[in-house]
């Protein structure tokens, strides 16, 4: 039973106050809370350098926090070292231990905690993650995916607390990161242990998790879910990082009930949901007002009298297409704001729509958020490609 | 089996800060525990030594009466006019014989390390198994190669090659043991290996697409030999050429049983000075000079090399 | 033509062999040699073939007590040398420290010195202690110039190592202990392995600290060095070809199990 009794079926959530990273004067993490629901698979997103990975390594013990504490459950482990944690790691690159097969690599932490009949649960375990042919490899014999997979299963086999999972997928092509995308997630509904899921790719992160927490220069810029964080992101940052936004320089200029209208330059009015504006919304205020890609329509200048009334309008100029099979891409200038991306399903394709053609862009205001003008635009365009 | 809630491991959580400072302050002197003894054994059997060298050079005295530290400058400038030939014959030699193993070696390193293909193992032991005999033995061997009236004298006296050495100073007579060529001769063999493996070590890194590309882009074989693969095993050659160097200026095997009397080398000056004239004062002196002078010549050739993280 | 266009294309090959040929020739010497029946106290002309010293390694008087001396010096030297050198490498990797700039050039001069330098200076500080010469002067200096060799070839193997595999170790309930014995340790076992061939050779053949602060207490090599004087017995060929078989056949052996283990390993 003793080794139940470390995994703790009691558990609980995982809850960082006020941690912090400092090397010399660099300040790698800000001082932040943070708490992780028990069985949630959680991401930290960020761009390398945000700080994501240090904050890991804070939760396995493998880094001293500066400052604050780690919590599991009620108990504090920010003094135990990581041979003390009832937390294991999926490293990057997986740091398999190179001298022993893939069975040892496995049964390494049960071994270590003295556990004499290892056979039946490294088998299992391998069978979990499919490779039980495997058990007599060396690390250096296996392809990449597999590797991971044996990274993962050495890590779930002491059943921890929390798995902590360090850009599990890195070193993957993108066809093999899809697929095993999909089996961690399988895996994790399987076992029901915490999963906190380090990456710098967005993607990856909203397919896998059920919530997120962006990070940037050392600070949680938003949390969420997936969905949540593409919606309603709450800083240029994050709009730009999760997927493409339109950010449009405007002034508000007036309210009506639930609705804020707003003006771009050249006078063009757009209206927003109140709720879904994140900066204060008096007369005269500055607001970013950003729309999704996919979100908007894409008329001909000679239809506009065709659209609905009480949709956004902005009028424009078709600087470039390209075309991605399920999708046109338009690049659209207009006189609001240069660039405007526009994403159209490619159902009826509109011959006219080629560049240098008039267009009207119009969508659900529902759809427009606002975002305080006070930052910089473009924050996370950089970090996302 | 104890059903308890905490890892049977695990000390009682206290989360202060007095565990994790001891932790922090053991960890920190734990590398120089790790030094002390291997460095201590170096200052004592390396350092030390080299300044009761420099205390035994400036000291004057007899074996019957004790030397002393008198300061005595003097020996260096005597010793160095007394055994000037042999301190200049020293150099000389070991720049030629690295040379020389320079050019002999580097086509065995780049046909290992490009050419050799399955056979890259076989040709690697084949390089360094004559080491594991030990090397006089081998340097004796070089007596009956190159024995007055053998094959090898023989060919080279048909061929008029001694004629041209003899000419040079490089041979005398009809004989090439007891001249510079026997000498250096056995100097190049015996430091081969020296600069065979570094030079292969670092042709070994040269990913073979490069000498592709160089192809691809009009450069001919030799070309790309001069533009790409030489310049890339720079660090090799300057590491080889110094691993060579170094040992054979103060060789004295080769020159005392290869050589002659007009051959000795410095080496063998200060040993007989040492163990047979047993004047302590010029032989520490001599050591000294050598010492200097080849630490002058590694370093102003790293500098030159710009490889000074090379070793 | 078609010959001269072979030979350029060839060239390096050819030179490559020729310059093989040129290091392997007096190996081939020193084995005919071993069967030879010489005339003289010397064994450098040919006279006529002989098993006489195969029967009697240890026909010449002094020569096997000698050689027993080398190996046992050989092996105590690399033992020392491998563990103190091992521990500056590690450290020298894994640790921050004050004065890494002296430790690493204390170490690098040794390779950088004339071995008669050494020879002459530590001769110099056992006359000064008054210290009696022989096994144990051997000894210590043969530890000193194996020292860094070890650190060199242990180190290069530490430094390609993934500090991660460490932290692994750590994770997975590995104490510093048993991170140590069940991880870095087997990594880092050939560069280890390495640094001890290394010394043993080094030590074994060692001739000039060697002569320089033996006394007079007579190692294999010093043993060669005065029969060049008095006379070679033919047994000394016997002990250099027997070596470099013994050492051929132990990299044989080494690569035919290292292969048939990668192997079994992938077929299994």
């Amino acid at each position: 039973m003793t080794e139940t009794a470390s995994t703790g079926q009691g558990g609980g959530d995982v809850r960082l106050t006020g941690i912090s990273k400092k090397y010399g004067s660099f300040q790698a993490v800000q001082p932040l809370d943070l708490t992780v629901q028990q069985g949630s698979f959680f991401a930290l997103l960020g761009a390398s350098g945000c700080g994501k990975t240090t904050t890991l390594r804070m939760i396995a013990g493998l880094e001293e926090p500066t400052t604050g504490t780690v919590l599991l459950g009620d108990r504090d482990v920010t003094g135990l070292p990581p041979y003390k944690r009832p937390v294991n790691t999926v490293f990057q690159s997986y740091a398999l231990f190179p001298h022993l097969d893939i069975y040892e690599n496995v049964a390494f932490g049960l071994r270590r905690r003295g556990i004499k009949s290892v056979k039946k649960q490294v088998g299992e375990m391998l069978d979990l993650v499919q490779l039980g042919d495997y058990a007599r490899r060396k690390p250096q014999q296996l392809s990449g995916g597999q590797q991971q997979r044996v990274a993962v299963a050495r890590a779930l086999i002491n059943r921890p607390q929390v798995l902590l999972l360090d850009e599990p997928l890195g070193a993957l092509d993108l066809k093999l990161r899809r697929q095993m995308q999909l089996e961690l997630k399988r895996i994790q509904t399987e076992v029901g242990v915490t999963f906190i899921h380090v990456t710098h790719d967005q993607e990856e992160a909203m397919t896998m998790a059920d919530s997120i927490a962006v990070m940037s220069a050392g600070r949680v810029e938003q949390l969420g879910t997936p969905g949540d964080l593409y919606e309603n992101p709450g800083t240029t940052f994050v709009a730009n990082f999760l997927g493409t936004s339109n950010l449009i320089e405007t002034e508000v200029v007036g309210r009506d009930g639930d609705a804020i209208t707003v003006s771009g330059s050249g006078g063009c009015k757009l209206t927003l949901p109140a709720a879904r504006c994140s900066a204060p919304t008096g007369n005269g205020r500055k607001v970013l007002v950003g729309v999704r890609p996919e979100k908007m329509a894409i008329s001909h200048a000679d239809d506009a009298g065709t659209i609905p009334e009480g949709r956004n309008r902005v009028p424009g100029r078709i600087a470039g297409t390209s075309f991605i099979g399920v999708s046109t891409q338009y690049v659209v200038d207009s006189a609001v704001c240069p660039r405007l991306e526009v994403y159209a399903q490619n159902i009826e394709r509109d011959g006219r729509l080629a560049p240098g053609a008039d267009v009207v862009l119009h969508w659900n205001p529902q759809h427009t958020f606002g975002l305080g003008a006070d930052q910089d635009i473009a924050a996370g365009e950089e970090a996302a490609s | 089996m104890t059903a308890t809630t905490a890892p049977p491991d695990a000390p009682p959580v206290t989360g202060g800060e007095p565990p994790r400072r001891r932790a922090f302050r053991r960890g920190r002197l734990v590398p120089y525990w790790l030094l002390l003894p291997g460095i201590l054994w170096l200052i004592v059997f390396f350092l030390v030594p080299l300044v009761y060298q420099a205390s035994t050079s400036v000291q004057t005295g007899s074996l019957e009466n004790g030397f002393q530290v008198t300061w005595h400058f003097q020996t260096y400038w005597d010793a160095l006019q007394q055994y000037y030939p042999q301190f200049l014959r020293s150099l000389l030699y070991a720049a030629v014989a690295t040379l020389l193993c320079l050019v002999v070696g580097y086509p065995l390193a780049y046909l290992i390390a490009f050419r050799a293909g399955r056979h890259r193992n076989l040709l690697l032991v084949l390089v360094i198994a004559p080491f594991f005999t030990s090397f006089l033995i081998r340097t004796l061997a070089w007596k009956t190669i190159l024995a007055d009236g053998g094959p090898v004298v023989g060919f080279l006296s048909s061929a008029h090659i001694l004629d041209i050495t003899a000419a040079l100073g490089w041979t005398s007579g009809h004989r090439v043991l007891a001249t510079p060529l026997a000498v250096v001769t056995g100097l190049t063999y015996n430091f081969l290996p020296f600069m065979i493996l570094p030079l292969y070590t670092s042709l070994e890194r040269i990913d073979h697409r490069l000498h592709e590309a160089a192809g691809d882009l009009y450069a001919t074989p030799w070309t790309t030999f001069r533009k790409v693969t030489f310049p890339m095993s720079l660090p090799g050659v300057v590491s080889g050429t110094l691993l060579t160097f170094i040992p054979s200026s103060g060789d004295y095997v080769n020159a005392q049983l290869l050589g002659s009397a007009d051959t000795k080398m410095i080496g063998s000056v200060i040993q007989s000075q040492f163990l047979t004239v047993l004047d302590y004062p010029t032989a520490a002196a001599l050591s000294f000079i050598l010492m200097a002078v080849v630490l002058f010549v590694v370093t102003f050739y790293i500098r030159r090399a710009g490889t000074e993280e090379l070793l | 033509m078609a010959a001269s266009r072979w030979i350029r294309r060839h060239l390096v090959v050819i030179a490559g062999l020729v310059t093989l040929a040129y290091m392997i020739l007096p190996n081939v010497v020193v084995m005919v040699f071993s069967f030879n029946k010489p005339t003289g106290r010397f064994n450098y002309s040919w006279n006529h073939f002989s098993l006489d010293a195969w029967k009697s390694p240890c026909g010449a008087a002094g020569l096997c007590g000698s050689l027993g001396l080398s190996l046992q010096i050989a092996v105590y030297a690399t033992i020392a040398a491998t563990i103190l050198g091992t521990m500056i490498a590690f450290a020298l990797v894994r640790y921050r420290f004050h004065g890494r700039g002296p430790v690493n050039s204390l170490i690098f001069l040794p390779m950088a010195m004339p071995e008669v330098v050494m020879a002459a200076s530590l001769l110099t500080l056992f006359l000064n202690l008054g210290a009696q010469l022989g096994f144990w002067t051997i000894l210590i200096a043969h530890i000193m110039f194996c020292l860094s060799f070890v650190v060199v070839a242990v180190k290069a193997r530490v430094l390609s190592m993934d500090p991660r595999l460490e932290e692994a170790a750590r994770d997975l309930y590995a104490g510093p202990v048993q991170t140590f014995v069940r991880v870095t340790l087997p990594i880092a076992a050939p560069g280890i392995v390495a640094g001890a061939l290394l010394s043993f050779a080094l030590s074994f053949d060692d001739f000039i600290i060697t002569n320089f602060n033996a006394g007079s207490t007579v190692t294999f090599p010093m043993f060669v060095w005065g029969s060049a004087q008095r006379g070679t017995p033919v047994q000394i060929n016997v002990v250099g070809t027997a070596m470099f078989l013994i050492a051929v056949l132990i990299v044989v052996v080494g690569q035919a199990v290292s292969s048939r283990r990668g192997k079994s390993a992938a077929t299994s």
